[in-house]
């Protein structure tokens, strides 16, 4: 099946090549192919696929006006005017994710980005389409995922552990370690209302690489804090990289996917405009962006 | 390496215990924050509250009671037992929708937190009734006992309610106005500070049978005020309001459960 697909995409790169460099190329046969990259073939096969997303559609149904009380509610029910306007978010979106893999995405806003991170991390169901994830998932979208504003730093720490799935006692090991990377221990027992979007992050990213995901989804959340700690995330991602987590990645700086990704797709109105090596997708997409100006 | 399993239904049963246990902690927590005296608020509070009930209403109500605090306190605890884990549930899916959007949660997990969290108040409430009896000198039998097997039913029966309040609330906001009025007159037609004699109308009695909080009520009444263990008959009537009323909800939730994250 693999096989079948390399050998597909070889086709296709060896067509273009030819036409463009006008090379005298000959095309071996698929057997022979699957031979001279049999080693290349089979440790790519090892990985297991973690994320496995097929002909996902995400579509919303947006109410021309927001109706969310009885009264209007029934009144237009009556009048039918309950008239609803499709948003697609997603539109058949193709993607396997293996375990190990490390994957920017690319877009402009509204491209799709967060909702194919949501697909991803279970939180929406999509209209259209099969998702499969294996592992466990940790996602660090925007500032504080499921934070209690009320409670304390430290409440909040067992509380975000116990919402990735964690029980109180193995954060009770992993606390102290939590404390420490996020450079918060006097910050403790201060309700989270009262921290800044800075600390929030880096409580955030703390916990979330704290208890060894399978899978990190992160959004734009490198974007805030301060340098000295962007550059302790980095390489505290790149160290997970190394131990084999595969990651996510949402981010408008070129500059962050290159140095963090292997790979990368190009979302753009909610379709999968290019996939394949970070620094192909990150060429053409910026040369998208300067066209555009 | 480690070997990666998808996720199984019993890895989403541990996880939603963890974070139950956090949250009923949390919300406990918060209640009493920053008030000196803590969590004894939670037993001071029925104290206090029946205090002024019985001073408002012994003299006009109180005749024909044997002892007229703990009939107060007894009937008060077990509606307000519905009464928080219901109104609180019912805002529970919607409060929560930072979460929501970002981490996958058992939607369940929510409104349950609630329920147990109102137990839990039940609890100290049930110190609160305690001490009354013993100032008052109402005779302990064993049957205060049955509390331990007809608490799931009230239980459920409050679950029930909740699944449905806090699924109509994710579409319709004034869920949390119409509720409130209603959560008024179900309490002044349950016999909480009268009895149902005292009502003088026999089609009045007839129709209370059909409240189900007048059943839990009398049920709690009989085993903390008469020292007696209620008949087969009511713990089935109990069971079938909790049982049927969980389910209900519980339908209805699961029917609805795919479409909140759209609109809250």
């Amino acid at each position: 099946m693999e096989a079948q697909v390399f050998y597909t995409s070889y086709l296709i790169m060896a067509k273009i090549e030819k036409e463009k460099n006008e090379l005298n190329l000959t095309i071996p046969s698929q057997e022979e192919f699957t031979n001279d990259n049999k080693e290349l073939l089979e440790n790519f096969e090892k990985e297991e696929v973690l994320i496995d997303i097929q002909n996902v559609s995400m579509v919303y149904h947006l109410a021309s006006e927001k109706v969310d009380n009885l009264k209007e509610f029934v009144i237009k029910l009556i009048k039918r005017k309950l008239k609803y306007r499709e948003f697609w978010a997603l539109k058949d979106v193709n993607l396997a994710v293996r375990k190990g893999e490390s994957l920017g995405l690319l877009g402009l806003n509204g491209a799709g980005k967060s909702t194919l991170l949501k697909v991803i991390a279970g939180v929406i169901v999509p209209s259209f389409g099969s998702v499969e994830i294996k592992g466990t998932i940790a996602p660090l979208i925007n500032l504080g995922a499921g934070f209690d504003m009320q409670a304390t730093a430290r409440e909040n720490v067992f509380l975000n552990g116990a919402l990735l799935g964690h029980s109180k006692k193995s954060m009770l090991q992993k606390y102290d370690r939590i404390v420490e990377f996020a450079e918060l221990e006097s910050f403790m027992n201060v309700p989270l209302k009262n921290f800044s979007s800075g600390m929030l992050t880096r409580l955030g990213f703390s916990i979330a690489v704290d208890v060894n995901p399978d899978i990190l989804l992160v959004d734009e959340v490198l974007a805030v804090g301060d340098a000295p700690f962007r550059k302790k995330c980095f390489a505290r991602i790149n160290e997970l990289k190394e131990n084999g987590t595969t990651y996510i990645i949402v981010s408008h700086s070129i500059e962050q996917i290159l140095q963090l990704c292997t790979n990368a797709i190009w979302l753009d109105g909610g379709k999968m405009v290019m996939a394949g090596d970070a620094k192909t997708v990150c060429n053409a997409y910026t040369d998208f962006c300067n066209e555009k100006k | 390496m480690r070997t990666i399993l998808p996720v199984t239904k019993l890895d989403t049963i541990r996880k939603s215990s963890y974070i139950l246990n956090s949250m009923v902690r949390n919300s406990i927590r918060s209640q009493y924050r920053n008030s000196i005296l803590g969590v004894l608020w939670t037993v001071l509070n029925p104290l206090l509250n029946m205090a002024v009930m019985a001073l408002v209403f012994s003299k006009l109500l109180g005749s024909g009671i044997s002892d007229y605090p703990t009939y107060l306190l007894s009937g008060n605890i077990i509606f307000g037992l519905m009464r928080q884990a219901t109104s609180t549930s019912l805002t529970s899916i919607v409060d929560s929708f930072g979460m929501l959007t970002k981490v996958k949660v058992p939607y369940s997990v929510l409104p349950l937190s609630r329920t147990i969290t109102a137990l839990v108040t039940f609890a100290f409430s049930f110190i609160a009734l305690v001490i009354v009896m013993l100032v008052r000198n109402v005779k302990f039998s064993f049957s205060i006992l049955m509390t331990i097997p007809f608490l799931p039913s009230l239980l459920l029966f409050s679950l029930g309610i909740a699944f449905i309040l806090c699924t109509l609330y994710v579409y319709f906001r004034d869920m949390k106005h119409i509720y409130g009025v209603v959560l008024t007159l179900w309490m002044y037609m349950t016999p909480l500070f009268y009895t149902v004699d005292r009502l003088g109308n026999p089609l009045l009695t007839k129709l209370m049978q059909f409240n189900p909080m007048y059943q839990y009520v009398t049920y709690f009444r009989e085993i903390i005020m008469m020292g007696t263990v209620p008949s087969l008959e009511s713990h089935l009537i109990c069971y079938a309001w909790g049982i049927g009323f969980f389910l209900i909800g519980l339908l209805f939730f699961k029917w609805r459960r795919k479409y909140f994250i759209l609109h809250i």
